[in-house]
């Protein structure tokens, strides 16, 4: 399993989670510590649970049963320690970018002067400056998924919840972002990332598979290749989920 | 950062978002703003430019019978009808089939029967100028009866005014109610219907825009994430959509004034003779209405997954409050049982209808005024738990 060095201490613990929905199954004892100074890959495919669990850790669900905590008091008590961006954006888009991220800013007891400061600043590095002003309507897809990660960012979580957040950048842009999720975790914090690219799971520096509502696979990503005598992550990723179904690995994107 | 100022933020976003449409801004300000002028302006014009242009058509009677009198048919030639006369006949087939082409507007049969005459019209109602030929042709024989009849009184030596009309109405009989109250009367017979109907109607769009179409545009869910609680959410939203359908209903009612006090007649020039704790009795019972509807339009349009669904779940549930609204007017305030003061909806609308008559009843004001209480508890309650529900944001994957 995962590092448990100081800085990689655990932020979030997960214990033997279980969510449903009726009859289904969304996930299904799930137990794992989400940690500090750590970007983690959520890897699975369409159906896993892997949006279950990022719901679970932003406290928008409560499991069915077990526990989703911070490894310091209730996490529905901790809400403005995470920041989420979700695959949606949910954007209110005849709003300009910065109304938006006030919004949220506000929401979490932020003054605009301080909000508007960081947003410029996190607006340069994504390469989104100049554009703060604009009414997100006119936005390309990634110029909404920049806004959003803005949004997630600017009160400062200390763990970051990021559903596909390079889907539909361009090369560039898809830099940026993971240089800047890359800083976020020098700097202390949490990174989740729930992406059906493994590519951009490769560059986390651990991975979680989830595949029919349960947790199969979690660790180092070099562990877990040795681990399981696999070369890439795509073969590990097929080999954990071997008896999928084909329409269930369609909606994986695996690296050529 | 307290609640009141989370449920602030949420509320000046939505309003923020929703003003940023110019076709929010038609529908919302514009509309119930000049409604009423332009009914007061508009629809008499309308109405006066058809009526003179049918007076002034020429229409086309025929009239069968023997021995019409003269001054019978120059009474109708002057109501620019063109006459016709013929003979009587047995088969009216060929009259009627003119009358229904066009070619001829109306047929008239004149029988006289030992000096009682019978008088049939064959016209078609479904034509405006075949019902006014009609009309005018009634007229004609109206008058024309009139003076035959006063010819035959005074023919019989008696006073024809005496006798045809022996009850006067005195014409300085008096109406005890001031202009004011008049005023007041003439107002509580619509601006009741009007406020509810707009209340109803004015919130479907906001209370769909911010429930299920957030949760469809994904927004929702980005909401949920932020450290408000549910009935944060649920207060900021509310607390938008009642500003807009009350500045809706005061811009509204502001037109309607600004109607009945420079466009409409002179005889409701004056204002409606409504005391200081009417108004305000009048005013608590907008606002606890407003209240319970929007709380119930939320909580039904929160329940639903997509924009479509919740408008086509609002749509009809408007129905449960007009349809009753629309039969308050037909209830009579004149010894009116107290019971219909507890009932939902017609509560107010009964409320208002009194207090415009400047009638405070301490019994149905503290009736109408508990229940509404009660309704609007309940309303936000039901709110509150379909904001409490976890699949506001679905998707189980």
């Amino acid at each position: 399993m995962t590092s448990t060095s100081p800085e990689h201490s655990p932020l979030v613990a997960l214990r033997d989670v279980n969510k449903t929905f009726g009859d289904i199954v969304a996930v299904h004892g799930l137990t794992a510590n989400i940690e500090r100074c750590t970007s983690t890959a959520l890897i699975g495919g369409n159906g896993a649970g892997k949006t279950t669990l990022l719901r679970l850790l932003a406290g928008v669900y409560r499991p069915t049963t077990g526990t989703a905590q911070f490894a310091d008091g209730d996490m529905t008590q901790h809400r403005r320690r995470i920041g989420v961006m979700t695959e949606s954006t949910g954007l209110h888009l005849r709003l300009t970018a910065w109304e938006n991220i006030r919004f949220h800013a506000r929401l979490f007891g932020m003054q605009d002067e301080r909000s508007r400061e960081k947003s410029e600043s996190l607006a340069v590095q994504l390469g989104l400056g100049g554009a703060l002003d604009r009414r997100t309507e006119g936005f390309s897809r990634g110029m909404r998924q920049k806004t959003a990660l803005i949004r997630a960012l600017v009160h400062e979580p200390e763990l970051l919840l990021l559903d596909e957040p390079t889907a539909g950048l361009d090369i560039t842009s898809a830099r940026a972002v993971r240089a800047l999720i890359e800083t976020l975790v020098d700097e202390g914090r949490g990174v989740v990332w729930s992406t059906h690219d493994l590519r951009a799971a490769r560059v986390c520096e651990r991975v979680m598979v989830m595949h029919n509502a349960r947790l199969v696979a979690d660790g180092r990503v070099d562990d877990l290749l040795a681990e399981h005598n696999s070369d890439t992550l795509e073969s590990l990723y097929m080999e954990l989920t071997s008896e999928a179904t084909p329409e269930f690995q369609a909606g994986m994107e695996v690296v050529p | 950062m307290n609640a009141q100022k989370r449920i602030l933020a949420i509320a000046q976003r939505e309003l923020l978002d929703f003003v940023r449409d110019w076709r929010t801004i038609l529908t919302m300000v514009l509309v119930p703003l000049l409604l009423f002028p332009l009914l007061f302006i508009g629809l008499p014009l309308v109405i006066g430019g058809e009526a003179q242009e049918l007076a002034a058509t020429e229409v086309e009677v025929l009239i069968r019978g023997d021995d019409v009198p003269e001054d019978l048919i120059r009474n109708i030639e002057n109501r620019s009808v063109i006459v016709t006369l013929g003979e009587p006949v047995e088969d009216r087939g060929v009259d009627d089939a003119a009358v229904r082409n066009g070619s001829l507007d109306l047929v008239m049969h004149w029988d006289d029967n030992g000096g009682v005459y019978d008088v049939h019209f064959r016209h078609l109602s479904t034509s405006s100028l075949s019902t006014d030929a009609r009309q005018r042709a009634l007229l004609a024989v109206s008058e024309w009866e009139e003076s035959e009849r006063n010819r035959r009184v005074t023919e019989a030596g008696l006073n024809a005014s005496s006798t045809l009309d022996p009850v006067r109405l005195d014409p300085t009989s008096e109406d005890l109610a001031s202009q004011g109250e008049v005023q007041g009367w003439l107002l509580s017979s619509f601006i009741p219907l009007i406020v509810t109907v707009w209340v109803v109607t004015s919130a479907i769009q906001p209370a769909i825009d911010m429930t299920a179409g957030e949760r469809e545009r994904g927004s929702m869910e980005a909401l949920l994430c932020a450290p408000a609680r549910r009935w944060e959410l649920l207060a900021g939203k509310w607390a938008a959509v009642s500003t807009i359908v009350l500045v809706g209903v005061l811009l509204q009612l502001g037109g309607l004034m600004f109607a009945l006090t420079f466009l409409a007649g002179p005889s409701l020039l004056s204002a409606p003779d409504v005391g200081l704790g009417a108004i305000l009795l009048l005013s608590a019972a907008i606002f606890a209405y407003s209240v319970m509807v929007v709380a119930s339009e939320l909580a039904l349009a929160i329940r639903s997954k997509s924009v479509k669904e919740a408008g086509a779940l609002l749509a009809p549930a408007s129905l449960a409050v007009i349809v009753p609204a629309l039969v308050v007017q037909f209830i009579n305030l004149d010894g009116v049982e107290a019971f219909w003061f507890a009932v939902p909806v017609v509560n107010v609308l009964l409320a208002m209808r009194e207090l415009l008559l400047n009638d405070v009843d301490p019994m149905h004001t503290v009736i109408w005024l508990s229940t509404t209480l009660v309704y609007t508890g309940a309303a936000l309650w039901y709110a509150q738990r379909q904001f409490n529900r976890e699949d506001l944001v679905l998707s189980p994957s």
